[in-house]
């Protein structure tokens, strides 16, 4: 394993005319790890991916993979990368084997053992023509075309559309065995929870910002809690909302759901104080609702 | 009615249709200024098989030859063909582009949205046969030639009577079958073979009945420019077209509909057999994807086979003995053709060999097919695979975008090649058989001047595509420059004013020598290839230094 970052980007900048796509994105990844890249749609995301694939060349900037130039060493790089595209769209003409061999061709040749265990793991059909595939089916094509060469580095631009959640869970697997094994996945999606499940760091990008990257045990250490409580008598919201670290009450009859952001030792005494507890309970806020809440104080900040 | 879907096909179709009346327009006015000048007797003195296929009456005047020769046979095709092209798509195409379903999400039924196509089919049929019945009449007020004695509303009926005809035919077999390919191209071929059929049939002795079970009869048999309309045949067209309209009505209510589809064709059926499936498999699956050019190649291939087979049949073999047929005496009327009008279709004597073959052959139909197939192969090449969404899944892969560029246009050189081989084959096959003793060397020599002129316009529309990535800009940037050079140089030949600036032509460096009389020359040859190289160089730069682009 080399000490060096397998995909470092500088200040990396796109404008398209007027448009600021990508603005000064820094992003350091070491080898074997899954990062999740995380953004609404139109955020940037696809701009990033293209740019590092020298599809698209940066205005400002510059990115390396491998410790290669993504410009310079463009070809290079391919080697060493697996690719899918967002949006993946193939030659509805060919079969997926006919793909794959066509891509297996211009690699210099592949493994076909391995490309069968990927077939059977995510049941490809290979002998069917691209186009008329469902949505889903494609994509496991693209998803082997990606893999099929074992890649140092695998980036991957809304990857699992269109996999139903069994085939999202193999893929899921796939992914981690990957890192595993070395290889550096570059994951970017709007599917917090599959983000929450493979990645180990996540970057959150926003109107071509990178406005965070943390790792996914900071986020959830921080993540704040749900908690619900049933109680004897309607409640007031303004009696929960007093107590520090709570937010997001809502109040519907004898039933109050709340964020909590620390400990529960004042709230529990607070509300005691005023009504009978029926009944609490407490769940840890998933990913997603902390992506759902960071993008809504950044929105009132903003 | 459903106003919405009505007017969305109007809006999809109207600028082919636009297209479509304007160059026929053009053309008319071209060839009735052409036949003015001519002495027609050369017409009347053709064999009546000719004579039939090309729709010429006898006793036809400057008027009726050149209105019937185009309205007659490929003016009344192409409208027929625009017409079948809508037909076929109204039900078939939207569900082989799978908006079918968000269609019918709507609360109309297929019956009212297959209507509404119908209607708008029929509009957009009517107008442009207007547009056509404007523009014959402004042709000849213009050229101040007299049209007075002719039926031209009831040609116009007769045409909109038969288009109608096939878009009904065309619809009714997508709306049954739900495949756009089988509407088309079944219509196509009944449009052909009856075309075929009426100029034919009436010729051979004891067929002469048979003619009227071809639709194309009842279009152009009684001959309605000098009959006027002939409303039994108006009558058979309109009933046939209601049948068939009613059939589509009501058999697209029928079935189920398809969900988007590539369809399959009958090699995949080969490959899927067990016993013919490895071999096939091998043959038509692995060679066409082991690399970029070979894959270029496989989907080109049928354009290539059928421009081939045109080039050497029909502007080939063909044309040797129909020469040895004509008169010695007929010859010298060629020369009565407008000088200006054979400089543009490439000059020549055409009372030698050499100048009949330059005029039907190498002045303008082999260099355009040659320029087909590499335009298609250069404006889509690129930006064929970015409208589509595969270059950046291609460029994954570690290679050199110059590779891409490079092996793509191997595979056009290839193709130019094959045709400028095949043209040679069939031109030198021609001339032996019509003992018209054509030097080979010259024809070889031609045929190479030919791939190389095809080349030209085939890298610069390959350049347009590197560094635009639009493949329109790319088609129609290539044939435009085409059509003002070969202009260019047809008038520097005219006029002596001008005349240095045909070198500015590609045209000049091709035909400039008269290189089917005088043999190679090699700087013409060599400037040629010269302007390829640099576009081929030009291309690969144009592209690495770009912005792949996202969408279409």
């Amino acid at each position: 394993m080399s000490d060096r970052p397998a995909i470092h980007t500088e200040r990396l900048t796109k404008h398209y005319g007027k448009v600021r796509a990508l603005v000064d994105l820094n992003l350091d990844i070491p080898a074997g790890e899954v990062f999740g890249f995380l953004g609404p749609n139109g955020a940037g995301k696809t701009t990033a991916i293209r740019t590092m694939l020298d599809e698209i060349r940066p205005t400002a900037g510059r990115a390396s993979i491998v410790g290669l130039d993504t410009h310079e060493k463009s070809v290079e790089i391919r080697r060493h990368i697996g690719y899918v595209p967002g949006d993946l769209a193939m030659y509805p003409n060919l079969t997926g084997r006919d793909t794959l061999t066509y891509f297996a061709n211009l690699r210099g040749g592949v493994d076909w053992s391995y490309i069968g265990q990927l077939a059977d793991r995510l049941h490809a059909d290979l002998d069917k023509k691209v186009g008329d595939l469902s949505s889903g089916n494609r994509q496991k094509i693209g998803v082997i075309q990606a893999f099929m060469n074992k890649p140092q580095v695998l980036i991957m631009d809304e990857p699992s559309a269109g996999l139903d959640p069994l085939m999202q869970r193999e893929f899921q697997k796939m992914m981690r065995e990957a890192a595993a094994g070395g290889c550096t996945v570059f994951l970017s999606s709007h599917a917090l929870s599959e983000v929450q499940r493979v990645a180990d760091r996540v970057g959150i990008i926003r109107r071509g910002r990178l406005v965070a990257v943390e790792t996914v045990s900071e986020i959830r250490s921080k993540a704040m809690r749900r908690v619900e409580f049933e109680l004897d008598s309607r409640a007031d919201a303004s009696v929960f909302e007093a107590v520090a670290g709570v937010r997001d009450v809502t109040v519907a009859n004898h039933r109050v759901a709340l964020s909590l952001d620390g400990d529960m030792g004042p709230l529990l005494k607070a509300v005691a104080s005023r009504y009978d507890i029926v009944d609490v309970s407490t769940q840890e806020a998933d990913l997603e609702e902390v992506f759902l809440t960071y993008y809504r104080d950044k929105e009132v900040s903003a | 009615m459903l106003a919405s879907v009505f007017a969305k096909t109007l809006r999809d179709n109207w600028r082919s249709w636009v297209i479509a009346v304007a160059s026929l327009s053009a053309m008319l006015l071209l060839s009735m200024w052409a036949y003015r000048e001519v002495d027609l007797s050369f017409y009347m003195s053709l064999p009546e098989v000719y004579r039939s296929m090309l729709g010429i009456p006898e006793n036809a005047d400057v008027a009726s030859l050149a209105i019937n020769a185009h309205m007659g046979s490929y003016g009344a095709m192409t409208v027929a063909a625009i017409a079948l092209g809508m037909g076929a798509a109204s039900i078939a195409g939207e569900e082989r582009a799978g908006t079918i379903a968000l269609l019918l999400a709507n609360p109309r039924s297929r019956t009212h949205v297959l209507a509404s196509k119908a209607a708008s089919m029929v509009l957009l049929v009517g107008l442009a046969i207007l547009g056509l019945w404007g523009a014959i009449h402004l042709a000849a007020l213009a050229l101040g030639i007299s049209i007075a004695g002719l039926h031209l509303g009831a040609l116009t009926l007769h045409l909109f009577a038969s288009s109608l005809f096939y878009g009904f035919l065309a619809m009714a077999i997508g709306a049954w079958t739900g495949n756009q390919g089988a509407g088309a191209g079944l219509a196509i071929g009944v449009m052909f073979l009856s075309f075929v059929a009426v100029g034919v049939l009436p010729l051979v002795e004891g067929a002469e009945d048979f003619v009227k079970a071809f639709p194309w009869y009842y279009f152009n048999g009684g001959d309605p420019l000098l009959n006027g309309v002939q409303w039994g045949h108006i009558g058979v067209l309109a009933a046939a077209s209601a049948v068939l309209a009613t059939g589509a009505l009501i058999v697209v209510n029928l079935r189920d509909l398809k969900a988007q589809s590539v369809g399959g064709t009958f090699v995949d059926r080969l490959r899927a057999s067990p016993f013919a499936g490895k071999v096939i498999g091998r043959l038509s699956g692995s060679a066409r994807v082991s690399s970029i050019w070979a894959k270029t190649a496989a989907e080109y291939q049928w354009l290539l086979a059928i421009t081939a087979v045109y080039t050497f049949l029909v502007q080939g073999v063909m044309l040797g003995p129909m020469y040895a047929a004509i008169p010695e005496d007929l010859l010298s009327t060629f020369s009565d053709f407008p000088e200006v009008m054979l400089a543009l279709f490439g000059g020549g004597d055409i009372s030698t060999p050499q100048g009949f073959y330059q005029i039907e052959t190498f002045g303008m139909m082999a260099p355009v097919v040659v320029m087909v197939v590499t335009i298609a192969i250069g404006a889509v090449a690129l930006a064929g695979e970015e409208s589509r969404r595969t270059m950046g899944l291609l460029l994954a892969n570690p290679i050199k975008r110059s590779r891409v560029v490079l092996e793509k246009t191997q595979t056009m050189i290839l193709f130019a090649f094959v045709l400028g081989f095949v043209t040679f084959v069939g031109v030198a096959l021609g001339s032996v058989i019509g003992g018209l003793g054509i030097d080979t060397g010259h024809i070889a020599a031609t045929c190479l001047l030919q791939t190389l002129v095809g080349l030209v316009f085939g890298t610069l529309a390959l350049a347009l595509s590197a560094g635009t990535g639009r493949k329109n800009v790319a088609i129609f940037g290539a044939i435009g420059v085409g059509i003002c050079l070969h202009l260019l140089n047809g008038l520097a030949e005219l006029n002596d004013a001008i005349a240095g600036w045909a070198k500015l032509s590609p045209f000049y460096y091709y035909l400039g020598n008269d290189p089917l009389n005088n043999g190679m020359n090699w700087t013409h040859a060599a400037v040629l290839a010269g302007v390829v190289i640099a576009l081929i160089a030009l291309s690969v730069l144009l592209f690495q230094r770009r912005d792949l682009r996202q969408t279409s």
